[in-house]
């Protein structure tokens, strides 16, 4: 009986230590570890730092469009970085650092209506 | 019994001769080298695309705000830190040398480097940053800045 509980307890425990949560240590990170799924590497805090002049680019209008925001990445991105991560590393910009902004993206895959 | 010491003479004396006449050579460069030597190099101060581009301060930040982003962050941020005395200041330092000539951008040039006293330099060390101390930064600029309009004074705001 003792034993039981001991094991049911332990169990919880278990279970609450492997179900737990994943750990969001900081946005960069998590931006970081985004990137690196698009093969897209560098120093994380330039990245970060680049989304965010990214968005604040895409909102204060000195780039009018997604087109322009990925041009203004072409050129900063490390030689190399194709287009598609180009585009990659746009759309996880304004996921994390300007979820407000997702229209100007969307707005790219229906073109002229 | 001793070998002659002119059979040791004539035999040592052409490459002893060569030795003296290389060595003072090289004294005599080290001694007295040619005048630009002594001076600055082409791209110290001031980057030589600096002195001959034809670009004005607003161009060449604005290809710094697309072409080097956080290097132009950085340099706002630091601006702003400034008191607008300061920051108008450092606005007049640049329209000031980019109205020069490149003679006497080269000139003012040398000058910087001496004139620890400039009030200018004295308030903000690094007022002209973004302008001169980074060549790479300074090449991306200028192979740039002549598409962006002369005038646009919002480059100075970020």
């Amino acid at each position: 009986m003792r034993y039981g509980k001991l094991f049911a307890l332990s169990s919880i425990m278990a279970a609450a230590v492997t179900l737990a949560a994943p750990v969001h240590a900081d946005v960069d990170t998590d931006f970081a570890n985004q990137l690196h799924g698009y093969g897209i590497y560098g120093q994380r805090d330039y990245n970060a730092w680049l989304a965010k002049i990214t968005c604040k680019r895409l909102g204060n209008g000195l780039d009018t469009s997604a087109e322009k925001s990925a041009e203004f990445l072409s050129h900063n991105l490390p030689r190399g970085t194709d287009t598609a991560q180009t585009w990659q590393f746009l759309a996880a910009a304004i996921r994390t650092y300007c979820p407000d902004l997702t229209p100007m993206l969307t707005t790219v895959a229906e073109p002229n209506r | 019994m001793h070998r002659p010491r002119r059979a040791l003479r004539d035999h040592k004396c052409p490459a002893l001769r060569t030795g003296i006449v290389v060595l003072t050579g090289a004294f005599a460069a080290t001694v007295f080298p040619a005048t630009a030597t002594a001076d600055a190099t082409d791209d110290y101060p001031i980057p030589h695309r600096m002195i001959v581009t034809t670009c004005t301060a607003e161009q060449i930040l604005a290809a710094a705000r697309d072409f080097e982003p956080i290097y132009y962050e950085r340099y706002i941020i630091d601006k702003h830190n400034k008191s607008p005395e300061v920051q108008q200041a450092a606005i007049d330092n640049a329209h000031y040398f980019y109205s020069l000539s490149p003679e006497d951008r080269r000139a003012y040039s040398e000058q910087m480097v001496t004139n620890f006293a400039d009030p200018m330099t004295a308030s903000w060390p690094n007022w002209a940053k973004i302008f001169f101390n980074n060549k790479g930064v300074a090449a991306k600029e200028t192979d740039n800045c002549a598409t962006y309009p002369p005038d646009d004074q919002s480059v100075w705001d970020g």
